[in-house]
Protein backbone atom coordinates (compact mmCIF):
# COMPACT_ATOMS: atom_id res chain seq x y z
CA UNK A 1 0.00 0.00 0.00
CA UNK A 2 1.13 3.52 -0.86
CA UNK A 3 1.83 5.61 1.97
CA UNK A 4 -0.12 8.75 1.94
CA UNK A 5 1.87 11.99 2.06
CA UNK A 6 1.00 15.06 4.26
CA UNK A 7 1.97 17.78 1.57
CA UNK A 8 -0.80 19.49 -0.40
CA UNK A 9 -0.13 19.72 -3.95
CA UNK A 10 -0.91 23.10 -5.06
CA UNK A 11 -4.57 23.33 -6.71
CA UNK A 12 -5.78 25.58 -9.54
CA UNK A 13 -9.40 26.85 -10.00
CA UNK A 14 -10.00 29.14 -12.60
CA UNK A 15 -13.42 30.98 -13.17
CA UNK A 16 -14.73 32.99 -16.32
CA UNK A 17 -17.68 34.59 -16.85
CA UNK A 18 -19.36 34.38 -20.41
CA UNK A 19 -20.96 38.10 -20.48
CA UNK A 20 -22.85 36.71 -23.75
CA UNK A 21 -24.44 33.62 -22.30
CA UNK A 22 -24.07 34.97 -19.01
CA UNK A 23 -22.71 31.31 -17.55
CA UNK A 24 -19.73 30.82 -15.40
CA UNK A 25 -16.95 28.35 -16.62
CA UNK A 26 -14.56 26.97 -13.96
CA UNK A 27 -12.22 25.00 -14.84
CA UNK A 28 -13.61 24.21 -18.17
CA UNK A 29 -16.90 23.09 -16.93
CA UNK A 30 -20.07 25.59 -16.68
CA UNK A 31 -20.71 25.68 -13.49
CA UNK A 32 -23.79 27.78 -11.52
CA UNK A 33 -24.44 28.67 -8.01
CA UNK A 34 -27.06 27.34 -5.69
CA UNK A 35 -27.53 26.96 -2.01
CA UNK A 36 -28.22 24.67 0.83
CA UNK A 37 -31.89 24.87 0.56
CA UNK A 38 -31.55 23.47 -3.02
CA UNK A 39 -29.21 20.96 -2.00
CA UNK A 40 -31.58 19.53 0.66
CA UNK A 41 -34.65 20.00 -1.33
CA UNK A 42 -33.12 17.63 -4.22
CA UNK A 43 -32.01 15.20 -1.67
CA UNK A 44 -35.22 15.44 -0.38
CA UNK A 45 -36.45 14.62 -3.97
CA UNK A 46 -33.96 11.84 -4.02
CA UNK A 47 -35.82 10.29 -0.73
CA UNK A 48 -39.32 10.78 -1.87
CA UNK A 49 -38.86 9.44 -5.32
CA UNK A 50 -37.97 5.80 -3.77
CA UNK A 51 -40.06 3.90 -5.97
CA UNK A 52 -37.18 4.73 -8.56
CA UNK A 53 -34.39 4.39 -6.18
CA UNK A 54 -34.14 8.06 -5.81
CA UNK A 55 -30.93 8.16 -3.56
CA UNK A 56 -28.89 6.09 -5.71
CA UNK A 57 -29.80 8.54 -9.00
CA UNK A 58 -28.66 11.25 -6.76
CA UNK A 59 -25.21 8.96 -5.58
CA UNK A 60 -24.04 7.96 -9.24
CA UNK A 61 -24.78 11.48 -10.79
CA UNK A 62 -22.22 13.43 -8.34
CA UNK A 63 -20.25 9.99 -8.70
CA UNK A 64 -20.34 10.77 -12.50
CA UNK A 65 -19.88 14.79 -11.91
CA UNK A 66 -17.17 14.43 -9.85
CA UNK A 67 -15.04 11.22 -12.06
CA UNK A 68 -15.51 13.65 -15.14
CA UNK A 69 -14.46 17.25 -13.40
CA UNK A 70 -11.41 15.20 -11.35
CA UNK A 71 -10.14 13.26 -14.77
CA UNK A 72 -10.13 16.56 -16.37
CA UNK A 73 -8.03 18.08 -13.85
CA UNK A 74 -5.64 15.34 -13.13
CA UNK A 75 -4.88 15.11 -17.62
CA UNK A 76 -4.74 18.57 -17.87
CA UNK A 77 -2.58 19.32 -14.99
CA UNK A 78 -0.64 15.49 -15.44
CA UNK A 79 -1.48 14.81 -11.68
CA UNK A 80 -0.23 11.48 -11.64
CA UNK A 81 0.94 10.48 -7.91
CA UNK A 82 -1.69 9.01 -5.63
CA UNK A 83 -1.26 11.68 -2.87
CA UNK A 84 -1.37 14.19 -5.62
CA UNK A 85 -5.14 12.87 -6.95
CA UNK A 86 -5.78 12.71 -3.22
CA UNK A 87 -4.89 16.19 -2.27
CA UNK A 88 -7.01 17.42 -5.30
CA UNK A 89 -9.66 15.66 -4.65
CA UNK A 90 -9.94 16.94 -1.17
CA UNK A 91 -9.57 20.77 -2.04
CA UNK A 92 -11.88 20.22 -5.02
CA UNK A 93 -14.70 19.29 -2.66
CA UNK A 94 -14.09 22.09 -1.00
CA UNK A 95 -14.14 24.34 -3.94
CA UNK A 96 -17.51 23.30 -4.39
CA UNK A 97 -18.55 24.31 -1.35
CA UNK A 98 -19.04 20.69 -0.17
CA UNK A 99 -17.33 20.60 2.98
CA UNK A 100 -13.94 19.83 4.06
CA UNK A 101 -13.06 15.82 3.75
CA UNK A 102 -10.05 13.65 4.80
CA UNK A 103 -9.10 10.46 3.33
CA UNK A 104 -7.94 8.43 6.09
CA UNK A 105 -6.37 5.69 4.02
CA UNK A 106 -6.99 4.83 0.20
CA UNK A 107 -6.60 1.06 -0.68
CA UNK A 108 -7.61 -0.63 -4.10
CA UNK A 109 -10.43 -2.56 -2.49
CA UNK A 110 -11.30 0.20 0.15
CA UNK A 111 -11.11 3.85 1.55
CA UNK A 112 -12.20 5.64 4.97
CA UNK A 113 -13.20 9.57 5.03
CA UNK A 114 -13.65 11.55 7.16
CA UNK A 115 -16.28 14.12 6.91
CA UNK A 116 -15.39 17.50 8.90
CA UNK A 117 -17.55 19.79 7.70
CA UNK A 118 -20.73 19.01 5.24
CA UNK A 119 -22.43 21.34 3.08
CA UNK A 120 -25.54 18.94 3.16
CA UNK A 121 -25.78 17.91 7.18
CA UNK A 122 -24.99 21.73 7.75
CA UNK A 123 -27.29 23.04 5.94
CA UNK A 124 -30.02 20.15 7.10
CA UNK A 125 -29.27 20.90 10.64
CA UNK A 126 -30.12 24.79 9.57
CA UNK A 127 -32.90 24.28 7.91
CA UNK A 128 -34.79 21.97 9.43
CA UNK A 129 -32.33 20.12 12.39
CA UNK A 130 -30.88 16.96 13.26
CA UNK A 131 -32.48 13.84 12.41
CA UNK A 132 -31.88 9.97 12.62
CA UNK A 133 -30.69 8.95 9.62
CA UNK A 134 -27.38 10.23 7.43
CA UNK A 135 -28.02 12.62 4.58
CA UNK A 136 -24.58 12.87 2.89
CA UNK A 137 -25.51 11.05 -0.32
CA UNK A 138 -23.81 13.53 -2.38
CA UNK A 139 -20.45 13.33 -0.55
CA UNK A 140 -20.76 9.31 -0.75
CA UNK A 141 -20.89 10.11 -5.10
CA UNK A 142 -18.03 12.29 -5.11
CA UNK A 143 -16.20 9.58 -3.01
CA UNK A 144 -17.04 6.69 -5.24
CA UNK A 145 -15.78 8.35 -8.51
CA UNK A 146 -12.70 9.98 -7.28
CA UNK A 147 -11.86 6.05 -6.04
CA UNK A 148 -12.05 4.94 -9.30
CA UNK A 149 -9.50 7.74 -10.54
CA UNK A 150 -6.93 6.63 -7.98
CA UNK A 151 -7.42 3.38 -8.84
CA UNK A 152 -7.70 3.42 -12.43
CA UNK A 153 -11.29 1.61 -12.21
CA UNK A 154 -13.90 2.15 -14.65
CA UNK A 155 -16.75 4.09 -13.10
CA UNK A 156 -19.36 2.40 -10.79
CA UNK A 157 -16.31 -0.11 -9.45
CA UNK A 158 -17.11 1.28 -5.99
CA UNK A 159 -19.81 1.34 -3.39
CA UNK A 160 -20.25 3.44 -0.08
CA UNK A 161 -22.05 3.67 3.39
CA UNK A 162 -22.13 7.00 5.54
CA UNK A 163 -21.06 4.75 9.41
CA UNK A 164 -20.84 8.33 10.90
CA UNK A 165 -23.26 11.73 10.65
CA UNK A 166 -23.11 14.96 11.68
CA UNK A 167 -26.97 15.32 10.89
CA UNK A 168 -27.06 12.58 13.45
CA UNK A 169 -25.69 14.08 15.99
CA UNK A 170 -21.65 12.91 15.40
CA UNK A 171 -18.88 15.30 16.08
CA UNK A 172 -17.89 14.52 11.64
CA UNK A 173 -19.30 11.97 9.53
CA UNK A 174 -17.55 9.07 8.23
CA UNK A 175 -17.73 7.26 4.89
CA UNK A 176 -16.59 3.76 4.03
CA UNK A 177 -16.12 2.98 0.47
CA UNK A 178 -15.23 -0.38 -1.16
CA UNK A 179 -14.93 -2.27 -4.63
CA UNK A 180 -17.92 -4.19 -5.29
CA UNK A 181 -17.08 -7.66 -6.29
CA UNK A 182 -20.43 -8.34 -8.37
CA UNK B 1 -21.91 43.53 -22.72
CA UNK B 2 -25.02 41.91 -21.30
CA UNK B 3 -26.05 40.40 -24.79
CA UNK B 4 -28.51 40.98 -27.29
CA UNK B 5 -32.10 40.01 -26.04
CA UNK B 6 -32.02 41.63 -22.77
CA UNK B 7 -32.55 45.54 -21.57
CA UNK B 8 -29.98 47.15 -19.36
CA UNK B 9 -32.44 48.67 -17.61
CA UNK B 10 -35.15 47.03 -16.33
CA UNK B 11 -37.55 49.45 -14.03
CA UNK B 12 -35.16 51.34 -12.08
CA UNK B 13 -32.31 48.67 -12.02
CA UNK B 14 -29.22 48.76 -13.84
CA UNK B 15 -28.85 44.91 -14.51
CA UNK B 16 -25.33 45.69 -16.14
CA UNK B 17 -23.93 46.67 -12.58
CA UNK B 18 -25.70 44.71 -11.29
CA UNK B 19 -24.51 41.34 -13.04
CA UNK B 20 -21.23 43.01 -13.02
CA UNK B 21 -20.88 43.10 -9.47
CA UNK B 22 -22.11 39.86 -8.76
CA UNK B 23 -21.10 37.33 -11.59
CA UNK B 24 -17.66 38.38 -10.48
CA UNK B 25 -17.31 37.66 -7.30
CA UNK B 26 -15.57 34.27 -5.89
CA UNK B 27 -17.68 31.56 -4.79
CA UNK B 28 -15.38 28.65 -3.57
CA UNK B 29 -15.06 27.06 -0.39
CA UNK B 30 -13.59 28.63 2.65
CA UNK B 31 -10.88 26.73 4.90
CA UNK B 32 -13.88 24.43 5.59
CA UNK B 33 -15.13 23.93 2.69
CA UNK B 34 -18.18 26.27 3.31
CA UNK B 35 -19.68 29.09 1.61
CA UNK B 36 -21.79 31.11 3.67
CA UNK B 37 -23.16 34.38 1.67
CA UNK B 38 -26.56 35.46 1.36
CA UNK B 39 -27.36 34.09 5.32
CA UNK B 40 -27.44 30.53 3.24
CA UNK B 41 -24.46 28.15 2.33
CA UNK B 42 -23.61 28.23 -1.64
CA UNK B 43 -22.51 25.74 -3.38
CA UNK B 44 -20.67 25.91 -6.87
CA UNK B 45 -21.14 22.81 -8.87
CA UNK B 46 -20.70 21.58 -12.54
CA UNK B 47 -23.81 22.08 -14.32
CA UNK B 48 -24.44 18.49 -15.21
CA UNK B 49 -24.97 17.61 -11.80
CA UNK B 50 -28.38 19.37 -11.67
CA UNK B 51 -29.50 18.27 -15.28
CA UNK B 52 -28.55 14.98 -15.22
CA UNK B 53 -30.23 14.55 -11.84
CA UNK B 54 -33.54 16.30 -12.44
CA UNK B 55 -33.30 14.47 -16.34
CA UNK B 56 -32.82 11.34 -14.68
CA UNK B 57 -35.51 12.05 -12.56
CA UNK B 58 -38.08 12.90 -14.88
CA UNK B 59 -37.38 10.22 -17.50
CA UNK B 60 -36.85 7.17 -15.51
CA UNK B 61 -39.94 7.57 -13.88
CA UNK B 62 -43.02 4.92 -15.32
CA UNK B 63 -45.61 7.40 -17.14
CA UNK B 64 -48.52 7.72 -15.26
CA UNK B 65 -46.19 9.09 -12.27
CA UNK B 66 -44.19 11.31 -14.66
CA UNK B 67 -46.17 14.34 -13.69
CA UNK B 68 -45.55 13.67 -10.00
CA UNK B 69 -41.99 13.44 -10.55
CA UNK B 70 -41.33 16.72 -12.13
CA UNK B 71 -43.94 18.39 -9.77
CA UNK B 72 -41.66 17.60 -6.95
CA UNK B 73 -38.27 18.93 -9.21
CA UNK B 74 -40.70 21.77 -9.73
CA UNK B 75 -41.45 22.64 -6.05
CA UNK B 76 -38.15 21.93 -4.35
CA UNK B 77 -37.21 24.43 -6.70
CA UNK B 78 -40.24 27.04 -5.63
CA UNK B 79 -39.35 26.08 -2.46
CA UNK B 80 -35.54 26.99 -2.70
CA UNK B 81 -36.36 30.07 -4.52
CA UNK B 82 -38.10 31.51 -2.10
CA UNK B 83 -36.13 30.71 0.95
CA UNK B 84 -32.91 31.85 -0.63
CA UNK B 85 -34.42 34.63 -2.49
CA UNK B 86 -35.41 36.09 0.99
CA UNK B 87 -31.88 35.56 2.11
CA UNK B 88 -30.79 37.39 -1.05
CA UNK B 89 -33.07 40.24 -1.17
CA UNK B 90 -32.34 41.01 2.85
CA UNK B 91 -28.47 40.17 2.68
CA UNK B 92 -26.01 43.16 3.11
CA UNK B 93 -24.28 42.06 -0.75
CA UNK B 94 -27.79 42.88 -2.38
CA UNK B 95 -28.73 45.83 -0.32
CA UNK B 96 -25.04 47.15 -0.46
CA UNK B 97 -25.69 46.95 -4.72
CA UNK B 98 -29.23 47.16 -5.64
CA UNK B 99 -30.28 48.76 -2.39
CA UNK B 100 -29.30 52.41 -3.83
CA UNK B 101 -30.93 51.16 -7.50
CA UNK B 102 -34.18 50.59 -5.81
CA UNK B 103 -37.14 53.32 -5.53
CA UNK B 104 -40.28 51.23 -6.56
CA UNK B 105 -41.00 48.38 -4.25
CA UNK B 106 -41.20 45.51 -4.32
CA UNK B 107 -40.74 46.04 -8.73
CA UNK B 108 -37.11 47.08 -8.29
CA UNK B 109 -36.67 44.70 -5.74
CA UNK B 110 -37.75 42.20 -8.22
CA UNK B 111 -35.86 43.21 -11.42
CA UNK B 112 -32.92 42.98 -8.86
CA UNK B 113 -33.48 40.18 -7.97
CA UNK B 114 -33.49 39.03 -11.73
CA UNK B 115 -30.53 40.57 -12.36
CA UNK B 116 -28.85 38.39 -9.54
CA UNK B 117 -30.26 35.33 -10.63
CA UNK B 118 -28.55 36.10 -13.84
CA UNK B 119 -25.25 36.78 -12.58
CA UNK B 120 -25.24 33.61 -10.69
CA UNK B 121 -25.72 31.28 -14.16
CA UNK B 122 -29.00 30.13 -13.44
CA UNK B 123 -30.41 31.66 -16.54
CA UNK B 124 -29.98 35.03 -18.32
CA UNK B 125 -33.51 36.55 -17.74
CA UNK B 126 -35.49 39.39 -17.46
CA UNK B 127 -39.29 40.45 -16.48
CA UNK B 128 -41.10 41.12 -19.98
CA UNK B 129 -44.23 42.01 -18.50
CA UNK B 130 -45.27 42.71 -15.20
CA UNK B 131 -48.87 43.69 -14.00
CA UNK B 132 -48.31 44.43 -10.27
CA UNK B 133 -49.76 41.63 -7.73
CA UNK B 134 -51.47 39.65 -10.89
CA UNK B 135 -49.16 38.41 -13.55
CA UNK B 136 -46.14 38.31 -14.82
CA UNK B 137 -44.19 36.99 -17.76
CA UNK B 138 -40.23 35.79 -17.35
CA UNK B 139 -37.97 35.01 -20.13
CA UNK B 140 -35.01 33.00 -20.59
CA UNK B 141 -32.95 33.00 -23.63
CA UNK B 142 -29.87 30.83 -22.50
CA UNK B 143 -30.31 28.83 -19.52
CA UNK B 144 -28.10 25.45 -18.47
CA UNK B 145 -31.40 23.70 -18.39
CA UNK B 146 -31.73 23.93 -22.07
CA UNK B 147 -28.32 21.71 -22.47
CA UNK B 148 -30.54 18.64 -21.53
CA UNK B 149 -31.05 18.98 -25.32
CA UNK B 150 -27.93 18.84 -27.77
CA UNK B 151 -29.97 17.59 -30.81
CA UNK B 152 -33.61 18.38 -32.36
CA UNK B 153 -36.68 18.99 -30.12
CA UNK B 154 -37.63 17.70 -26.46
CA UNK B 155 -41.43 17.00 -26.17
CA UNK B 156 -40.43 17.76 -22.25
CA UNK B 157 -39.99 21.16 -21.40
CA UNK B 158 -36.97 20.74 -18.55
CA UNK B 159 -36.77 24.44 -16.82
CA UNK B 160 -38.33 22.78 -12.96
CA UNK B 161 -35.70 25.53 -11.96
CA UNK B 162 -36.78 28.57 -13.31
CA UNK B 163 -40.14 27.82 -13.22
CA UNK B 164 -39.71 27.44 -9.59
CA UNK B 165 -37.72 29.94 -8.99
CA UNK B 166 -40.29 32.47 -10.82
CA UNK B 167 -43.40 31.70 -8.91
CA UNK B 168 -41.37 32.02 -5.33
CA UNK B 169 -39.80 35.83 -6.39
CA UNK B 170 -44.11 36.30 -6.96
CA UNK B 171 -44.46 35.05 -3.90
CA UNK B 172 -41.71 37.01 -2.25
CA UNK B 173 -43.28 40.14 -3.75
CA UNK B 174 -46.68 39.63 -3.61
CA UNK B 175 -47.61 37.21 -1.55
CA UNK B 176 -47.76 38.64 1.69
CA UNK B 177 -45.20 38.44 4.88
CA UNK B 178 -42.58 36.45 4.94
CA UNK B 179 -42.49 33.75 5.30
CA UNK B 180 -46.36 33.31 5.38
CA UNK B 181 -46.55 34.75 1.64
CA UNK B 182 -45.04 30.92 0.16
CA UNK B 183 -47.25 28.74 -2.33
CA UNK B 184 -49.24 31.88 -3.56
CA UNK B 185 -48.04 31.88 -7.17
CA UNK B 186 -47.89 29.58 -9.78
CA UNK B 187 -45.90 29.40 -13.31
CA UNK B 188 -46.03 27.95 -16.37
CA UNK B 189 -43.46 27.26 -18.50
CA UNK B 190 -45.19 27.95 -22.17
CA UNK B 191 -41.73 28.44 -24.57
CA UNK B 192 -38.45 25.91 -24.64
CA UNK B 193 -35.41 26.44 -25.64
CA UNK B 194 -34.83 22.43 -25.35
CA UNK B 195 -38.25 22.38 -27.31
CA UNK B 196 -36.91 24.66 -30.33
CA UNK B 197 -37.96 27.73 -29.46
CA UNK B 198 -35.92 30.78 -29.60
CA UNK B 199 -36.28 31.38 -25.57
CA UNK B 200 -37.86 30.53 -22.92
CA UNK B 201 -41.14 31.63 -21.93
CA UNK B 202 -42.98 31.59 -18.13
CA UNK B 203 -46.44 32.66 -16.78
CA UNK B 204 -46.56 33.39 -13.57
CA UNK B 205 -50.29 33.96 -12.03
CA UNK B 206 -51.69 33.48 -8.28
CA UNK B 207 -53.59 30.44 -7.21
CA UNK B 208 -56.76 33.00 -6.68
CA UNK B 209 -56.35 33.81 -10.53
CA UNK B 210 -56.30 30.59 -11.67
CA UNK B 211 -59.10 29.43 -10.05
CA UNK B 212 -61.44 31.87 -11.05
CA UNK B 213 -61.00 31.04 -14.78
Amino acid sequence: METMQLEKKDFFYEHQFDWDKCRHIVNDFQSVTHCHHYMILTTQVAEDADFIDGTKILITTMEDTAYRVLHHYYTKHNITELWEKISIAEQYYSAFGLGQIKFNHVGEYSATVDVLHSHIDEGWIKKWSKRNKPVNYIGRGFIQGVMCLFNDKPIRSYWSEETKSIVKGDDKGEIKTWLEWE
Amino acid sequence: MVGVGVNIMQGNIDREKVISEFSKRDVRGNDEGLIPEYNVLLNQLPTEFWNQFNERISTKVNPEFKKEAERLLYNSAREYGYHTGWGIITSDEFKSVVGPMIKDEPEDILHGAYALFTAWGWAKTEIVELDPGKKMIVRAYDYYESDVVKYGKSPKMSTYMIAGISAAFMDLAYGGEYPKGFNKYDCKQTKGIECGDDFAEFVVTSKQEQNNW
